[in-house]
């Protein structure tokens, strides 16, 4: 019996393995080699890199200075994309899900693909389109409001429709991922709970509330941290469809992160920024699940 | 630097997950081989149509002799410098000859990376046989780094078609500010979307605004401090916002290319941007001609210029390797004509006083410029020390600020970043 166990477990281990070596590989060793990085001066193109301690993020936490300001104001623009966009992908994911569910199947596979297939674009083609569409003097979309009569709206170059602009893309663009995991979620849900309900008397709401949400919580849960963290890791869109503009103000913090690595070479301060985002990340995610967990206790009876 | 479109920056976003480990991945350095034939390893940026274009110089120069063979390897422009710097960080697998922009030069030259050119040059490569104003884009304190291959200024593109509906010549485009702002005035028509010359408010101001800063005589480094608020900048900066708000000659809240889209649509007239445009312009259906950029300032002429240049790592020490070099550095600067075709206008004087040469409709126009080129000030980093510069005339351009106090306010934080 016992060594029919160790076997077992060795089974399971082999197993697990190829994600393993992926994992160290690819995460842990970067990871530990970044906060290495992060205590030197670390000139990417000089051959001394002395270590300074603690004095790259020192550098960054000291107001007036540049690395302060670029972390800072980077920062801030990434919580506000975060704060616009996670909600939106979570209720528009959710809401898309339920509509394409209650199609027809035999058109169902058809509309789960066409709102997937953005998915699948990569983000330079995302933004040129949408730089098509939204452009002020020659956009679809301000040709399409001025045959209405209508003002154009400068949608990339004045707040907050510079926002505006780069949650609908990067809604658009993402929106199939959270959708694809809803419908699987949604499909999880057992069918006998509904008709139970119905027995009840129970209304359409009344059923999305006290059945179909507590159901699919844990998958909630799961869409809700995995957007967060794909929305502060923000990049492309700004980067394409804004430059940043007007001004600084939908600047990023991973233009800053990609400046400072790379085009002044400081890789000690880059890796310090990218750590403490990664903090702020893992503390934001984390307090997602403790919060979600909390809440789970009142509603146990789904479990 | 040498951003061609929208499509070919985008790919730099793949550089922040590429992070660890993109060298290593080239193996051609097999250290000389057999004895006799000297292996030269050449990296390049032109990952555009330029490409094909370095590469006949490359074939022709291998076939031509025995003694040198050249390796030429493409390295993606949005990759290039990383590439560079991580193979030189790792003092292995770097090349022996590279092409370098000019405003590169500078950053790499401070870490001691460069060659020195000087004892090479007078003996085998002969100055005299290249525009002098290209020798200022590899000089850094008195020391020359490079052998210069071309000068990319700024260009001025017109739409003849739009010049000839209201009225204009379509041989004469303007020269000067007083033209300029006459002829824009009169390609205006805004009722019907038709602009004389839409602003551009992001890329390519990097060219646009301190050509007008050098016309106007003024500097944007001056003795290493940085002067971005100088009367000759702010002039510089309200004339361009002076074209969207008070003559109304361009759109207002012109986003990133958005005068480029007007350009191509035939909505704006007139429009300024690297030489590297040609090949797209000439794909697209719009009836354009190219002349040197206006004097649009008041004091000079001038403009803004970017340059590719040859450079030897200073881990290259072989005698025998230096000259291989040098005997291909020669047949290029003679053989250039290749080049030129690529849009670009070589510095040297065998190709762009040649007759071939100046049959060519655009390179012509790139090489009168040749005399007047003003480089990026010769510091470190000019790139992010001259972001905080751009977001003020981003915002100036927009209509939320005014330019005395914009420039200052980038001056003070471009300051902060000098240290």
């Amino acid at each position: 019996m016992k060594s029919k166990s160790k076997l077992s477990a060795f089974t399971s281990f082999l197993f697990v393995l190829p994600y393993l070596v992926m994992f160290i590989l690819f995460l842990v060793a970067p990871l530990i080699y970044g906060i290495y990085i992060s205590f030197h001066d670390w000139n990417l193109i000089s051959p001394i890199r002395p270590f300074v301690g603690f004095e790259n993020y020192t550098q960054i936490f000291t107001s007036g200075t540049s690395e302060n300001k670029i972390f800072l104001n980077g920062l801030t623009n990434t919580l506000q994309f975060v704060v616009y966009s996670v909600p939106l992908l979570v209720v528009i994911g959710l809401l898309l899900a339920m509509l394409v569910n209650s199609l027809p199947s035999k058109i169902r596979g058809f509309f789960r693909t066409a709102y997937f297939l953005p998915y699948a674009i990569s983000v330079s083609i995302i933004a040129v389109l949408w730089l098509w569409i939204l452009d002020t003097n020659s956009g679809l979309m301000n040709n399409a409001l001025q045959a209405l009569g209508l003002n154009a709206i400068p949608w990339l170059t004045k707040l907050p429709y510079a926002w505006i602009s780069i949650v609908i893309a990067t809604v658009w663009w993402t929106i199939g991922f959270n959708m694809i995991i809803f419908i699987n979620a949604l499909n999880e849900v057992p069918e006998e709970m509904y008709e139970a309900a119905d027995i009840d008397g129970a209304t359409g709401f009344q059923k999305f509330i006290h059945i179909t949400l507590p159901s699919i919580r844990p998958i909630m849960i799961f869409v809700i941290i995995t957007s967060t963290i794909a929305s502060f890791n923000v990049y492309g869109q700004p980067y394409l469809m804004t430059g940043g503009g007007p001004g600084d103000s939908t600047e990023v913090l991973l233009m800053g992160i990609v400046q400072q690595a790379f085009q002044l070479r400081q890789m000690g301060v880059a890796s310090a920024m990218a750590m403490l985002m990664s903090l702020i990340m893992i503390s934001i995610s984390v307090g997602q699940f403790l919060l979600s967990r909390g809440k789970k206790g009142r509603g146990n009876e789904h479990a | 630097m040498f951003k061609k479109s929208l499509l070919s920056m985008a790919t730099v976003i793949g550089i922040a997950a590429a992070l660890a480990g993109c060298s290593n991945s080239d193996g051609e350095n097999e250290s000389a081989d057999s004895g006799s034939t000297q292996t030269v390893s050449f990296w390049a940026p032109f990952s555009g149509p330029d490409g094909p274009k370095m590469k006949e110089i490359v074939d022709e120069f291998n076939s031509s002799q025995e003694d040198v063979k050249v390796n030429l390897q493409i390295v993606p422009q949005s990759e290039y410098y990383t590439t560079i710097d991580l193979s030189l960080n790792g003092q292995e697998d770097s090349p022996d000859l590279m092409i370098m922009h000019g405003d590169q030069i500078a950053t790499y030259a401070n870490q001691n990376i460069l060659k020195d050119m000087e004892p090479i040059l007078g003996d085998t490569i002969n100055k005299e046989d290249y525009h002098p104003t290209a020798w200022n884009g590899v000089e850094v304190d008195g020391a020359l780094y490079g052998v210069p291959l071309d000068i990319h200024p700024l260009m001025f593109y017109y739409n003849k078609d739009m010049f000839e509906a209201a009225g204009l010549d379509p041989e004469a485009p303007p020269t000067n500010r007083e033209e300029f702002v006459e002829m824009a005035k009169q390609l205006t028509n805004a009722e019907n979307g038709e602009w004389g010359y839409a602003v551009p408010t992001l890329w390519p101001q990097q060219f646009i605004f301190p050509t007008i800063v050098y016309q106007n005589g003024g500097e944007l480094i001056s003795d290493g401090k940085v002067n971005y608020a100088s009367d000759e900048a702010v002039e510089a900066l309200q004339f361009q916002s002076d074209l969207i708000f008070e003559h109304k000659v361009s759109p207002e809240n012109v986003q990133q290319d958005g005068e480029l889209t007007l350009f191509l649509q035939g909505k704006s007239a007139m429009h300024m941007n690297g030489p590297w445009m040609l090949n797209q312009f000439e794909e697209s259906n719009i009836n354009f001609g190219v002349a040197p950029v206006p004097q649009l300032g008041t004091e000079q002429d001038a403009v803004f210029a970017n340059s590719h240049n040859f450079v030897i790592p200073e881990t290259v020490q072989d005698e025998a390797k230096i000259e291989a070099i040098t005997t291909f550095l020669n047949f290029a600067g003679e053989n250039g004509q290749a080049w030129a075709e690529s849009g670009q206008a070589p510095v040297s004087k065998a190709v762009y006083e040649s007759d071939e040469f100046n049959e060519m409709t655009q390179q012509p126009q790139v090489a009168k410029q040749f005399d007047y080129a003003q480089f990026a000030p010769a510091v470190e980093n000019w790139g992010p020390l001259s972001d905080p510069l751009y977001s003020a005339v981003n915002e100036v351009l927009l209509g939320s600020m005014e330019p005395q106090e914009a420039l200052e306010q980038a001056q003070e934080e471009a300051k902060s970043r000098l240290q």
